[in-house]
């Protein structure tokens, strides 16, 4: 007992006080290391001497071998090496620092191969053309443009003064360039190499022609999206898509691409000093990457960032409230130009008989899929599947839920239930039992879906894929019912207003390809002739008008895009392509006393 | 056949088995073998995929492609990920770097930290302190991960505002990735604590009924001298097993972790890997957690042998 005694009293105080001298030696270890992280880059040098201490020493130099020593750098064209000349000189205002908080992480530092570096490098290489707030496509590096009559040749005006952020001029022979190049080394635009004839460069009116082997009339829409690279830096670099660097990027936007840095988890755009246009407030913008986004709503209520950017995707509706709360944010909030839809199986019954999809818009309660999954950020859409955001909107009937009604027009079109066993039965005599697709993003609203059709009468099978093989049964038409999305650009391209989606000559991810009536294809076809402003307005009410009445797909809801942003900066403004991130809020928008 | 020898002949033919497996998987799997080994969403031009039919030989007798494939591998050539757009063995070992400073420090905090607090309250399971000790590593050994993760990132990160909440660090420096790296650690060091706690407590309370720590405290031995000398090395063998298997896995990552803390590390890489069917990254981080693993294992055979007598002793 006595030995026991003895353990406790002393061997374990004694073990215990050489934890406690252990522990207060390791803080004092850290707290001396510390200083150096905490100090700014410049004054940090001296500092990183590693101490003497052994296991610390390798530690440190375990570290230093993970940083690296030689960082690449992009050709000879940084901005440290450029001639002074034409250096805007900005005015002494108070430097701050723009943040954004971003889900969209970039994986690689391909600067031509990360489709999220692709979007972000729209600050630093801008494309020539861009979407106003109106969802009008307006000049960007281009100050005008202009189409042949029949629509194959295609002439954009440069504005002047544009430079690249090494001091080089940005010419007509950049845009082919880069153009030319898109076609020829990125996989995802071979349309380009597949139209394109010639391009034509004129340096006395600093323009760039494009000619077309066919009319092509949604260039200004295409040419919104791709990046415009210095010809003096990018025709030296043989991969081009597999060409990783982390900066710095030449650019001749209002900031350049600085710095990736992955293992920080952000992107670091500067000011190009040779931007000749409105100058920017912000010294530096920064893209931080947050895998979760309960941690990146954390951020942004603690003040680390100042606001909130997904391509193609709102700040998540169940955070609002507690932005809200905090009384730090006001919100930007328009209607998303894509949507939530159900496509349908148009190639095969029951879906080929239109009065089979028109039971159907009637059995799906939207006001209740609206308060899920939006949380009142969204709306009941209408017959004519385009959000009333989109430009050529046209008011078409709101789809109605009615489960009687749904049941009358099943009974009508001879869809009944003959053997009384709850499911109604198809032409062939046999239960409808139809195969419902759904990615695992759609999972609650597919439940929902299940219940709404066994509620007019319909058997259903529930079945979740990921997404290859979502899009492997999608194209091979294993589906009756999908539920997915359209993006803004998903939205805009081929004849634009969803037609994409659907039109059978199509082929793509995300695309339906599953309706194939003559009428449609024609109508296609006669959007994709036409540049003219009138004409489009036309058919876009046409096309409308087309979906209301026959149903290739059925809207499942609208729903708002939600931009939070800190009260210190003002003058957002959203475009819906690409929401906040464009041009004109970089330049625009400026801190104030909130 | 000596006993050591015969531990070699297995850890041998377990390696000849994962390196097979690793080479026949993609071109046993349903549809074009080069889409099988670039990965089935990745855009390539069809000049692309002539020249890899060709550089992988897959028109060649299949003795000729594994002799191929073993070259590369001892070339440390892993292939080429067309979804990251960089080399596999680049990838793996600049997260590999990472993941080891992270993952490897909080296993090593963990088992330290366990084993002795585990052993403490194992020798004298009756006290206040073992009982408490006990109860809150119970508690942290069934909570969530992601939750545990979020509240002390929510608690020292955005409240108390002591850490960062994202990345390895702000600028690379090493006071800014030891300052990024405490919260994460110190996380995962709990959780890997609150195993070993339990597993060396459990053994220890077994051990110290045995005769020998009877005869230990009949020779006048303190009962510190008993614990530390005699019984934490009987103890310690289930605790070797799972810091063997701890390190097995450590190249694994923690995806968890990672996407709390918005780390870039293996995690995250082969989740990636496993949502894009990136293949290639998937074959190569398949490679290196097989041969870690099999690495750990043979490394805890030998410290069962170092530490207890009777496994050197032939049957």
């Amino acid at each position: 007992m006595k030995q026991r005694r003895n353990f406790t009293k002393s061997g374990l105080y004694r073990g215990l006080k050489q934890w406690l001298i252990f522990t207060v030696l390791t803080i004092i270890i850290y707290s001396s290391i510390y200083p150096a992280g905490a100090a700014g880059p410049e004054s940090s040098e001296e500092k990183l001497i590693p101490s003497n201490g052994g296991i610390f020493d390798s530690i440190i130099t375990y570290i230093k071998s993970l940083l690296g020593e030689d960082e690449k750098t992009q050709g000879s064209g940084m901005v440290s090496e450029a001639a002074t000349t034409g250096v805007q000189q900005y005015p002494d205002i108070e430097r701050f620092v723009l943040k954004i908080a971003t889900p969209s992480i970039i994986k690689s530092s391909s600067f031509l191969g990360d489709s999220n570096l692709g979007v972000f490098a729209h600050l630093s290489n801008p494309p020539l053309m861009k979407m106003d707030s109106d969802g009008h496509l307006v000049g960007q590096l281009a100050k005008s443009y202009e189409v042949s009559e029949n629509n194959t040749c295609w002439t954009f005006y440069l504005r002047d003064e544009l430079y690249w952020s090494d001091g080089e001029p940005v010419t007509p022979e950049d845009i082919k360039f880069s153009i030319s190049y898109y076609g020829k080394e990125v996989p995802s635009a071979r349309w380009i190499n597949d139209t394109l004839e010639t391009i034509a460069v004129s340096d006395a009116n600093n323009s760039v022609t494009f000619k077309f082997n066919k009319p092509y009339t949604r260039s200004d829409l295409e040419f919104a999206t791709y990046n415009i690279l210095p010809a003096h830096i990018w025709e030296t670099i043989e991969n081009p898509v597999e060409y990783t660097n982390n900066g710095p990027y030449v650019g001749c936007g209002p900031y350049y691409l600085k710095l990736i840095d992955l293992n920080a988890g952000k992107l670091v755009f500067e000011k190009n000093l040779y931007w000749k246009g409105k100058a920017p407030e912000s010294e530096t913008v920064e893209i931080h990457f947050y895998s979760s986004v309960d941690v990146a709503t954390l951020a942004l209520k603690k003040g680390e960032v100042d606001t909130y950017y997904k391509y193609a995707g709102s700040y998540p509706y169940a955070g609002i409230e507690q932005l809200e709360e905090t009384g730090n944010f006001d919100f930007i909030e328009k209607t998303d130009i894509g949507l939530i839809f159900l496509a349908l199986n148009l190639k095969k019954a029951p879906f080929s008989d239109p009065k089979f999809r028109e039971a159907l818009s009637y059995a799906i309660n939207y006001e209740e899929i609206v308060r899920l999954e939006t949380l009142g950020y969204g709306e009941v859409p209408n017959r004519g599947f385009v959000p009333s955001s989109m430009e050529n909107f046209k008011e078409t009937e709101k789809l109605e839920y009615s489960p009687e009604k749904a049941r009358r027009i099943l009974e009508k079109a001879g869809y009944i239930d003959s053997n009384w066993n709850g499911i109604i039965e198809g032409e062939d005599g046999k239960d409808i039992k139809l195969k419902i697709l759904i990615r695992p993003e759609y999972a609650r609203t597919g439940e929902l879906l299940e219940e709404y059709l066994g509620q007019i009468g319909l058997a259903s099978d529930l079945r979740t894929a990921d997404a290859d093989t979502w899009i492997a049964l999608k194209d091979n038409y294993e589906y009756d019912l999908t539920i997915t999305r359209s993006t803004p650009w998903g939205m805009l391209m081929h004849a634009s207003w969803g037609s994409g989606y659907f039109d059978s000559r199509r082929t793509g991810q995300g695309v339906m390809h599953n309706l194939d009536d003559p009428e449609f294809l024609q109508l296609c076809d006669n959007i994709l002739a036409t540049t003219d402003p009138e004409e489009l307005e036309g058919y876009a009410y046409e096309i409308q008008d087309y979906y209301a009445e026959n149903l290739p797909a059925i809207p499942l809801y609208w729903s708002s895009i939600i931009t939070p942003y800190n009260r210190h900066f003002e003058g957002w403004h959203t475009d819906p392509l690409y929401g906040i991130y464009n041009l004109d809020n970089f330049v625009n928008v400026r801190k104030i006393e909130a | 056949m000596s006993g050591i020898a015969r531990k070699g002949t297995r850890y041998l033919t377990s390696l000849v088995l994962i390196i097979i497996i690793n080479f026949t998987l993609p071109r046993l799997m349903p549809g074009d073998p080069v889409k099988n080994l670039i990965g089935e969403d990745v855009y390539v031009s069809e000049n692309v995929m002539e020249e890899l039919r060709a550089k992988l030989g897959l028109d060649r007798p299949l003795y000729e492609q594994f002799t191929s494939f073993l070259s590369d591998l001892l070339h440390l050539d892993l292939g080429y990920s067309y979804h990251l757009h960089a080399p596999v063995a680049e990838l793996l070992l600049d997260r590999l770097g990472w993941t080891l400073l992270f993952v490897g420090v909080s296993a090593a905090i963990g088992a330290f930290m366990g084993s002795l607090l585990g052993a403490l309250a194992g020798w004298r399971p009756e006290k206040k302190t073992s009982r408490f000790t006990g109860l809150a590593f119970v508690v942290l050994s069934c909570t969530p991960p992601y939750f545990l993760a979020l509240l002390s990132l929510y608690l020292f990160s955005f409240r108390l505002g002591f850490f960062p909440s994202k990345g390895f660090y702000d600028a690379p420096e090493i006071g800014s990735i030891l300052h990024h790296l405490f919260l994460p650690v110190c996380v995962m060091s709990v959780f890997s604590a609150s195993r070993n706690f339990l597993v060396m407590r459990g053994s220890v309370i077994q051990e110290k009924e045995q005769l020998y720590a009877l005869y230990a405290r009949a020779k006048g031995l303190k009962d510190i001298s008993i614990l530390f000398r005699h019984i934490i090395k009987n103890a310690s063998l289930p605790i070797i097993t799972l810091l063997a298997l701890d390190f097995g896995f450590l190249f694994s990552g923690a995806l968890f972790i990672e996407i709390i803390f918005s780390l870039n590390g293996m995690g995250t890489l082969i989740y990636g890997a496993i949502i894009g069917k990136d293949y290639p990254l998937l074959q190569g981080a398949f490679l290196v957690i097989a041969l870690t693993a099999l690495i750990a294992n043979m490394l805890a055979d030998l410290l069962y042998g170092l530490i207890d007598p009777r496994v050197r002793r032939p049957a």
